[in-house]
């Protein structure tokens, strides 16, 4: 496949036909221009990132291949032949495979059944024994080790985003289209899918990798396309660019990716915890005695692989998780067994982890999301009654100083987008004035624009004096904001250090599990902690107790 | 910071999303009434006679229009009952058990103090409509607040206790008067205890309909009072909608769920003590569903004050002029409950709608803001 399509000017005399080319893609959804003539082209076994902050486009340029959503205007050409694409059908037809962000699999159903679904083996019977050797031979050709015949529920997240994977290749892809698929990764678990992309690249495939993590952009990918508000905005090679410029590109202004920070001022200790212990939803232990203190003006980072206690410690300081013993003091008192509107009255404010489930009730007006724990206090609510104009006030306070878009207080929060909706939530827990903050995973999803004006308010908080207590998955977050890090592992926090002397390696082998007071770990314990980390929803609990039988 | 703001936008959008709330239940019952019609047809009257025979039946007359309100009040409280419960995320489908404990209440209390002054014995019985209503929804509310006991199968079951309490008490017990002839039925209300009739005699000389209609858009300001003006509204509405966040934020949820599910009773016993206060007598299996039929109207009426109102002066406009449409038109009264059930269905088919506006380019007031 040699032949030059006509009228093709987007590559340099000399270059091979693009695998994929997408030009001048349009798409409109009301009066939204969601892709507005955007191009994208994507050589022959090249790794190619496509950035962009929220609602850049990515998602529905990539619908648009899939043929998931058609587009208004635009053609899409493959090997430089155009195609038609009508739906996933067409698309598969094409070559294209994606693995979605969220996983399309079947949980109850083996990785072998799973893998050939929909192209089963054998006539009516499904040959079982033939779709378990297909699956092992391709699994081993591409080097993604899957016991074929496990159950896919039993398999930890990394393993199920291999089984999403060996589906499209099953299918015969050649341009695989990964959506975000680190969003769910333990850093370990990211290191291990880079391998395996380019041992895939390596075999002849084609990847596009959709993200907004500079950091992966730049580890992985040979160009990135950069997307801003629907359109292009530049293409570069990886190799001769920097991630401030990819930042600048996808927010068209500087951003500063990492927060300055002066030296911190410490005060009186705000946040005590002594060998506090609680259970996780299923019941198990998930905090096997915290010992932790924040003073005021510090933040704490507490590094760790999800679903090692970070959850249930956060939870259970703001008194949405009994705990089974120790203390929580509060200022100086022990708000244990109080309940979460009273340690709110003593200054408590938390940034839970899921601003879906937890920080915002979604239907409800921005204005009342805004008042949300404080309802039922003054200003808010006078003799029983609400007081409409102080709500309004607040939020047209509240919606000028953090730039909440639209600005609009009363939309439902469920119409506002990730960054403005986390915006919504850190506005309203910093409002009361806390002397104390659980922040936990505060710039989740965020784009490099919200997530660099969170951490900025954080750091401003924490020179006023506040106690900040941060909860994060991302290394990068806790390492610029953290004055203290402490790793939490199973459930226990391993060891605490300054910062501003903490070794990235050291903390992610304690982070893994490796002990921290003895000698280093053996190559066996550490392949253990590493498939242990997988099992991210074993709280607390023992890493073997469940999963793989 | 140097991001520059942006002005606060308030767009006045109140009044159009008045119209966009209200535009599908008003399609519904539009497509309803022409999907009817063909029934009609298809049976072999004339549509046209049919549904004119409604119209004159349920707003024809003065009498009439009186009627129908008698028909309309039990089911606008009754939906009320279901909507406030439903607010707080909780379906409350036994209206009818809680309608009929607030007839038994206050009944037993008007038989057994026939002597007290009316305004008092008026209040008192209003009072303890919706206190044995409250105290039955409570029940429910309290089963899943301490235990997770779901209200559908609760408030279910507490209905059926509560109509077999009432068929025991009137059919051979503590309420049947002795001068009963066989009759399962209660003494009467005393006089001095009756609502006020609102229509004066010269204009209507036997109309029926009272002041339980005043009582009735009381309620219903009430009903958004609590909901849209006091922080326990407030916090109603967020555990229906989100009890986790309801619980980040400091809201007692086991506690709002109990409390709903009270007030929500209090207007269903309300809603069983008008018809008797109609009738003056408690009668055997003195309600015809009421309480299952507020579940439709809770649903046309969106949930709303005004919405269950009117939605509720619909049902009870058709439910009465299908008298005279059965009388005059000699069609079955059940093309009444076809068009019912036709009206739930399209409103239920919010997504046909949606496609019906969009076709009709209607667009603007379908879709939401991006």
């Amino acid at each position: 496949m040699t032949a030059v399509a006509p009228g093709d000017t987007s590559l340099p005399a000399g270059v091979a036909t693009p695998h994929l080319e997408m030009r001048g893609i349009t798409k409109s959804f009301g009066t939204l221009l969601a892709n507005d003539h955007v191009n994208l082209d994507v050589r022959d076994r090249e790794i190619h990132a496509v950035v962009g902050e929220n609602g850049a486009g990515k998602t529905t340029l990539m619908n648009i291949l899939y043929g998931l959503i058609h587009p208004d205007e635009g053609e899409i050409l493959i090997d430089g032949n155009p195609v038609r694409i009508r739906g996933p059908r067409d698309a598969i037809a094409a070559g294209i495979g994606m693995v979605h962000q969220h996983f399309q699999l079947v949980p109850v159903m083996s990785v072998a059944e799973n893998v050939v679904l929909g192209q089963e083996p054998g006539g009516i019977r499904l040959d079982r024994a033939a779709a378990v050797r297909q699956v092992r031979d391709l699994s081993e050709r591409f080097g993604l080790i899957v016991d074929p015949s496990a159950r896919v529920e039993t398999l930890p997240v990394g393993i199920q985003q291999r089984v999403e994977l060996l589906k499209i290749l099953y299918r015969g892809s050649r341009l695989l289209v990964f959506d975000e698929p680190t969003a769910v990764l333990t850093p370990q678990e990211t290191d291990e899918l880079f391998e395996i992309l380019r041992g895939l690249v390596g075999g002849g495939k084609t990847v596009i990798l959709i993200t907004h993590k500079l950091n992966e952009v730049m580890a992985i990918s040979e160009r990135v396309t950069v997307l801003r508000q629907g359109r292009n905005a530049g293409v570069l090679a990886t190799a001769h660019t920097s991630p401030p410029e990819i930042a600048r590109a996808m927010v068209g202004r500087e951003v500063l990716l990492r927060v300055e920070r002066d030296e911190a001022h410490l005060g009186d200790e705000r946040l005590r915890l002594e060998g506090v212990r609680a259970d996780s939803d299923r019941g198990l232990q998930a905090l096997a005695g915290i010992d932790l203190a924040v003073r005021s003006g510090e933040i704490v980072g507490i590094a760790g692989v999800s679903g090692n206690g970070q959850l249930e410690l956060a939870e259970a300081i703001a008194g949405l998780r009994p705990i089974t013993a120790g203390h929580i003091y509060l200022q100086g008192t022990d708000v244990g067994t109080q309940p979460a509107a009273a340690r709110r009255a003593n200054g408590l404010a938390y940034i839970p982890e899921d601003r879906h489930a937890r920080g915002l009730v979604l239907p409800f007006e921005v204005k009342d999301n805004l008042i949300l724990g404080s309802q039922s206090r003054p200003p808010f609510a006078v003799r029983g009654q609400r007081n409409s104009a102080a709500v309004d006030q607040r939020a047209e306070a509240l919606v000028r100083q953090f730039d909440i878009r639209p600005p609009n207080p009363d939309a439902p929060a469920s119409s506002l987008s990730g960054g403005n909706q986390q915006k919504v939530v850190v506005a309203r827990e910093l409002a009361e004035d806390p002397r104390v903050m659980v922040a936990a995973e505060p710039t989740r999803g965020l784009d490099v624009g919200a997530t660099e004006f969170i951490h900025r308010e954080l750091i401003q908080k924490r020179d006023e004096g506040l106690a900040i207590l941060l909860i994060s998955s991302e290394l990068d977050e806790i390492f610029s904001l953290s004055d203290t890090i402490a790793v939490i592992y199973q459930g226990r926090i391993v060891e605490a250090m300054p910062s501003a002397t903490a070794d990235r390696e050291r903390i992610g082998l304690l982070m893994a599990g490796g002990a921290a007071e003895t000698a280093l770990p053996t190559a066996t314990q550490i392949a253990e902690a590493a498939a242990a980390l997988g099992s991210s929803d074993v709280a607390g609990g023992s890493p073997h107790g469940e999963g793989v039988a | 910071m140097t991001v520059a703001t942006l002005p606060i936008e308030r767009p006045a959008g109140r009044l159009r999303q008045l119209v966009a709330s209200g535009i599908g239940p008003i399609l519904a019952v539009v497509l309803a009434i022409i999907v009817g019609g063909v029934v009609v047809l298809v049976s072999g009257s004339n549509p046209i006679t049919a549904y004119q025979q409604m119209l004159v039946g349920a707003v024809g007359s003065p009498f009439d229009i009186s009627e129908t309100f008698i028909s309309s009040i039990p089911l606008i409280l009754a939906a009320y009952a279901v909507s406030f419960a439903f607010r707080c995320g909780l379906f409350n489908i036994g209206a009818e058990g809680q309608l009929y404990m607030g007839a038994i209440a206050s009944t037993w209390l008007a038989t057994t103090f026939p002597n007290w002054p009316g305004i008092v014995l008026i209040i008192v019985c209003i009072v303890a409509a919706m206190v044995a209503g409250g105290a039955w929804a409570g029940i429910a509310g309290w089963l899943k607040a301490k235990t997770g006991a779901h209200e559908v199968i609760t408030t279910m079951m507490l209905s059926y206790v509560a109509i077999d309490i009432s068929h025991w008490l009137l059919e051979a017990g503590p309420m049947t008067p002795s001068n009963a002839y066989g009759t399962p039925e209660s003494g009467p209300i005393p006089p001095q205890a009756a609502f006020p009739i609102i229509l004066p005699s010269w204009i209507l000389p036997n109309a029926r309909l009272n002041a339980s209609l005043f009582l009735t858009i009381l309620a219903g300001v009430v009903f958004a009072w609590i909901l849209w003006r006091t922080p326990l509204g407030y916090e109603i509405r967020a555990v229906g909608f989100n009890p986790k966040a309801a619980a980040y934020g400091g809201i007692n949820v086991a506690r709002r769920l109990v409390i709903a599910m009270v007030i929500a009773g209090a207007f269903a016993g309300l809603a069983g003590m008008v018809p008797v206060w109609v009738q003056m007598r408690l009668y055997d299996s003195f309600s015809p569903g009421y309480g299952y039929e507020a579940i439709a109207v809770a649903l046309v009426g969106r949930n709303s004050a005004i919405g269950i109102f009117l939605a509720g002066l619909l049902y009870g406009a058709m439910i009465h002029g299908a008298v005279a449409m059965q009388a005059n038109a000699n069609i079955s009264g059940f093309l009444v409950q076809i068009l019912q059930a036709l009206v739930l269905f399209f409103v239920g088919a919010e997504m046909l709608i949606r496609w019906l506006l969009r076709r009709g380019g209607l667009r603007a007031l379908v879709e939401a803001p991006a």
